[in-house]
């Protein structure tokens, strides 16, 4: 439905360089990375606010790099909604259909859908943050658009809206099959609505996939760091394993295994959640890539606890609260840390 | 001075500050007000009825009006387009072509009408429009309309740059995504939302245009029933010791001018503040 071929735009020193993307029609797409990386431009591109310098892009299979932005047929949604201050509530939504000089009864078909229609007369000053997402979402739905962009959409709500909005976003994306894109730096955002995701940093698109394979698999250091993974580890590898499926490796004094074949350095991560983290001190029995580490700090965070380990390595866990409590930290601050083999994933160096 | 319900908590040292503050606003205020009066009461009734129904003094405010607002309008003509193109676009000498805009509100109004008066008397160019195109200007009402033009125009053209800058661009292109051209978004969207200070800079012209003096004086004179305007007749009045006739049309100057300003404070208040 979307397709970038080797998208290219610079403004100053930044630069967006040879992106290329595909998204399925009906898809879910959110685009994340931190402020600065892109995200917006690349969306303002596929707008046609922006003036590819090379590069090719497709909606619905026809070719709009050199088209203006009102004939590309996408409904946009800009950071801060950007909704005219001269117009009351119901002319923003009208807007787009008194452009085109088209009846204007499909405004209150979908302000009932987002549930907005007794704002009508009311100026847009003085409106919540979540009325003015849902009017700026009406004004760009209400032309029909297949493809919808949403820039930040949500970024400006509090926690509670912030979730409410994003069930809605996802509801009405499957009830009237849009092609969205989702631009964000908020990865519970991403979660919350996702099919697919990528990760664009420093104009450069990091890595395409399903967010399950963005957590596990990321293809970057930079990737897992944005995922939330705190444990990443450079390590020397010493040797192969008996069978030579794994590979020995040091980091700092500790001895462990990482699976594959690798050579020379290497670097890998395992995420919080899979760290096993075991009562007791001693380590007999215990098998691979097992150590003794000593609590340092942990941090109730809602629905989980943050445990810092210190040890041969530092490193972080994520438990769930009945886990914490079973190991009993607060007599014997001592613990056995087990990595297992099948959540190590090394990454390129 | 009562202050508004958002206003913070103050201490003393704050309403000191403030009294402060509020001491200049009071003696320059005082002070205006003390030379209105003093012209009020210079005034007597004679020279009111004189000026009332001199044809030669009523003509001349006709001048001044009809003048200062097609100036004015002309003005504005010039200046949405060309505040949106300094505000929007930027090209080769952008920032020369805004410094010229401002060039007419540095220097000397005088300065207008001479160099006016040597460009249509002293170069070809000048007198082939006055001579074989047939519009003449020096010393020529249409002249009137030109001098104000130069001296004021850019009033206007500042004030609409400003306000097309306030304008968030998002505004336009989110207009773009939803079917508008540029001249759409233009229309619908960035001259609404400029409307105020377009207004306002309209208004400052046309104040200026008004009151314009020396450089029409060198430029188109001041020929009784001709291209005399009120700012001239009050110079002719005075200059003949007609005083207090000078004096009460003055007066009818302030009061107009009282309305413009009062004008600009009700319309566009907001956008004349960054000017």
């Amino acid at each position: 439905m979307i397709r970038a071929e080797q998208i290219a735009f610079h403004v100053g020193t930044f630069q967006l360089q040879g992106l290329s993307l595909d998204i399925a029609g009906g898809e879910y797409f959110v685009l994340l990375g931190p402020p600065g990386s892109g995200k917006t431009i690349f969306l303002e591109c596929l707008c046609g606010l922006k003036k590819v310098e090379s590069g090719h892009l497709y909606i619905g299979g026809r070719e709009v790099t050199g088209l203006e932005p009102r004939t590309r047929g996408i409904g946009y949604v800009p950071q801060d909604y950007a909704l005219f201050p001269h117009l009351c509530v119901e002319r923003n939504i009208a807007f787009g259909l008194r452009v085109h000089g088209y009846a204007e009864t499909k405004v209150t078909e979908i302000a009932d859908l987002l549930g907005i229609r007794h704002l009508f007369g009311r100026r847009t000053d003085g409106l919540s943050g979540g009325e003015k997402q849902r009017i700026a979402l009406a004004r760009a739905l209400v032309l029909e658009p297949k493809v919808l962009l949403l820039d930040e959409p949500v970024c400006a709500l509090d926690e509670v809206t912030r979730q409410e909005v994003c069930a809605q976003l996802l509801g009405l994306q499957r009830q009237l099959g849009l092609t969205t894109i989702h631009v964000s730096h908020n990865l519970e955002e991403a979660f919350s609505v996702a099919d697919r995701a990528a990760i664009l940093h420093r104009g450069i698109l990091q890595q395409v996939g399903s967010l399950d394979n963005l957590l596990r698999k990321p293809k970057s250091e930079f990737v897992a760091r944005f995922m939330r993974c705190e444990n990443i580890f450079e390590a020397r590898v010493t040797g192969q394993d008996a069978r030579g499926s794994n590979t020995r490796v040091e980091v700092a004094t500790l001895e462990l295994q990482i699976p594959g074949r690798h050579t020379g350095k290497s670097l890998f991560m395992i995420r919080p959640e899979d760290v096993q983290v075991h009562s007791g001190s001693t380590l007999d029995g215990q098998g691979e890539n097992t150590f003794s580490a000593t609590l340092v700090r942990s941090r109730d965070c809602g629905g989980y606890v943050r445990a810092e380990l210190a040890g041969p390595v530092n490193l972080v866990a994520h438990m769930t609260h009945g886990a914490f409590a079973g190991l009993k930290t607060k007599h014997q601050p001592s613990v056995i840390v087990q990595l297992g083999l099948e959540h190590i994933h090394v990454l390129p160096v | 001075m009562k202050a508004s319900a958002n206003t913070p908590v103050r201490g003393w040292r704050d309403r000191v500050f403030s009294a402060a503050t509020f001491f200049f606003v009071s003696v320059f205020i005082l002070f205006v007000l003390v030379l209105i009066a003093t012209d009020v009461l210079y005034v007597d009734r004679k020279a009111v009825a004189t000026v009332l129904s001199s044809k030669f003094i009523l003509h001349a405010l006709w001048m001044s009006v009809w003048t200062s607002l097609l100036t004015t309008s002309i003005a504005i003509l010039f200046a949405v387009p060309m505040g949106y193109a300094l505000s929007r676009f930027r090209f080769p000498g952008h920032m020369l072509a805004d410094a010229i805009v401002d060039l007419p509100i540095v220097f000397p109004p005088l300065v207008a009408g001479l160099t006016l008066l040597v460009f249509f008397s002293q170069t070809t160019l000048g007198r082939w429009i006055q001579e074989d195109l047939g519009l003449e200007f020096v010393f020529q009402p249409k002249g009137i309309v030109l001098c104000q033009f130069v001296a004021a125009a850019s009033f206007a053209i500042r004030s609409a740059k400003t306000a097309f800058d306030d304008v968030d661009r998002r505004y336009e292109n989110v207009a773009l995504t939803l079917g508008c051209t540029q001249w759409g978004s233009f229309r619908r969207v960035s001259l609404p939302l400029a409307r105020n200070g377009i207004i306002a800079g309209g208004i400052l012209t046309w104040a200026r245009a008004f009151g314009l003096f020396g450089p029409l004086m060198i430029f188109v004179g001041s020929f009784r029933g001709r291209t005399e305007v009120l700012s001239t007749t009050i110079f002719l009045e005075q200059s003949v010791g007609n005083l207090e006739v000078a004096l009460a049309i003055a007066l009818l100057l302030i009061f107009i001018a009282l309305i413009a300003v009062t004008g600009i404070r009700l319309v566009g208040g907001s956008a004349l503040v960054r000017l």
